[in-house]
């Protein structure tokens, strides 16, 4: 029984896994970090498994649980405390995909997003990966109002950050 | 907002940069401990209760036990020791049920709220101990100088370091209160700094 529950988590996982890089890649500046920060969120989502009811997708679910260990139960190491290393190989943007003036806005934006703080990452987050209002208030616990509205001051705290 | 919007397009087509791992890497994954914050504060709740519910038998081991009940208080050191046990199994059973309810699939909100009370349990717990460590001591103490032949049957010039006692035993609390309450600052500091901060974060009210 173990056995197929442990397979049947480490292929749900192995599937979706870029939901949780993603979650890593907004919440850390380093490999390390990134690796840690991964493999906490595995631990979390494995320990939360079992109850998984497959009432919801196991995506859907996977948002949660990641996001609420990025926020509140991970422990950061030191040297995820430094300042955020831009260009990370996360955040290198090949000069053939962009033109330069776009690259550069968008390198801009990412530190700028860097600079936010912990729930208004995840909100980013959330807004980046197409989530409604509604999905990000219930999985925020939060009332839907409540969530537009920070996430307005989100956006107007990020424009001060480009343009100050 | 243009800029969120151009990020929203370049985030979505930089999925395929993103690293890849393999069953196996992820297998290995689960085996591991979690070093979440939660298991942190369980890891020091426990050695909180064991600390405090073990000072009863270092108090013995020291002959402490020995000096008081050579004072005759009677039931009282009875009647403390039962109220300590019984005060210890309650905030266990608080401590356990809060604990049990820390789950990561709650919203963020509810997550962070259980953990926070759960911390909140162990804080009461040290707190009804100094309590109860300090009204002990005044107790004993004020029943030494008062009802105990030693202290009653002493000449005028004997009496005088009364006060001096009142007076010591109240520093030395005083300084082991001051010590333990700055003990905690720093523990629960670098425990809940973050999730505090958090919590304030997504509490603040719109206005």
């Amino acid at each position: 029984m173990n056995k197929e529950l442990e397979h049947s988590f480490v292929t749900n996982l192995e599937q979706n896994q870029n939901i949780v890089h993603k979650v890593c890649r907004i919440y850390t500046s380093d490999q390390d970090s990134h690796n840690d920060l991964f493999q906490e969120i595995t631990i979390q989502l494995w320990k939360a498994y079992p109850k998984f009811r497959g009432d919801a997708k196991f995506s859907t679910w996977m948002y949660r649980v990641a996001l609420n260990t990025a926020i509140t139960l991970y422990r950061r190491s030191k040297r995820s405390i430094k300042t955020a290393d831009l260009d990370t190989m996360n955040f290198k943007i090949k000069a053939e995909d962009y033109d330069d003036e776009v690259e550069q806005q968008l390198k801009l934006m990412y530190a700028a997003v860097k600079q936010l703080n912990d729930i208004e990452k995840a909100l980013v987050f959330l807004y980046l990966e197409d989530k409604s209002y509604r999905e990000i208030a219930d999985t925020m616990g939060i009332s839907e109002v409540n969530a537009r509205v920070k996430m307005n001051r989100v956006k107007t705290k990020l424009k001060k950050i480009l343009n100050p | 907002m243009d800029e969120l919007e151009l990020l929203k397009k370049d985030w979505k087509s930089r999925e395929h940069g993103l690293p890849k791992l393999s069953y196996t890497e992820i297998y290995q994954m689960i085996l591991k401990k979690s070093s979440s914050i939660v298991r942190w504060i369980f890891i020091i709740s426990i050695l909180e209760f064991l600390l405090w519910a073990s000072l009863d038998i270092i108090f013995k081991l020291n002959g402490m036990q020995a000096k008081v009940e050579k004072v005759d208080m009677g039931s009282f050191s009875l009647i403390a020791s039962i109220a300590s046990y019984c005060i210890l199994i309650y905030f266990i059973t608080r401590f356990y049920l809060n604990y049990k309810k820390i789950k990561a699939t709650d919203s963020t909100r509810v997550l962070m709220e259980n953990i926070i009370k759960t911390r909140r349990t162990v804080k009461q717990y040290i707190w009804v101990n100094i309590g109860f460590f300090t009204l002990t001591i005044l107790a004993t103490m004020a029943y030494m100088v008062f009802f105990t032949d030693e202290f009653q049957n002493r000449s005028i010039e004997e009496q005088a370091p009364i006060w001096l006692v009142v007076a010591t035993t109240i520093f030395i609390i005083a300084v082991f209160v001051g010590f333990i309450i700055l003990f905690y600052r720093v523990v629960y500091g670098i425990l809940t700094r973050r999730l505090k901060k958090n919590y304030k974060e997504l509490e603040k009210l719109e206005v």
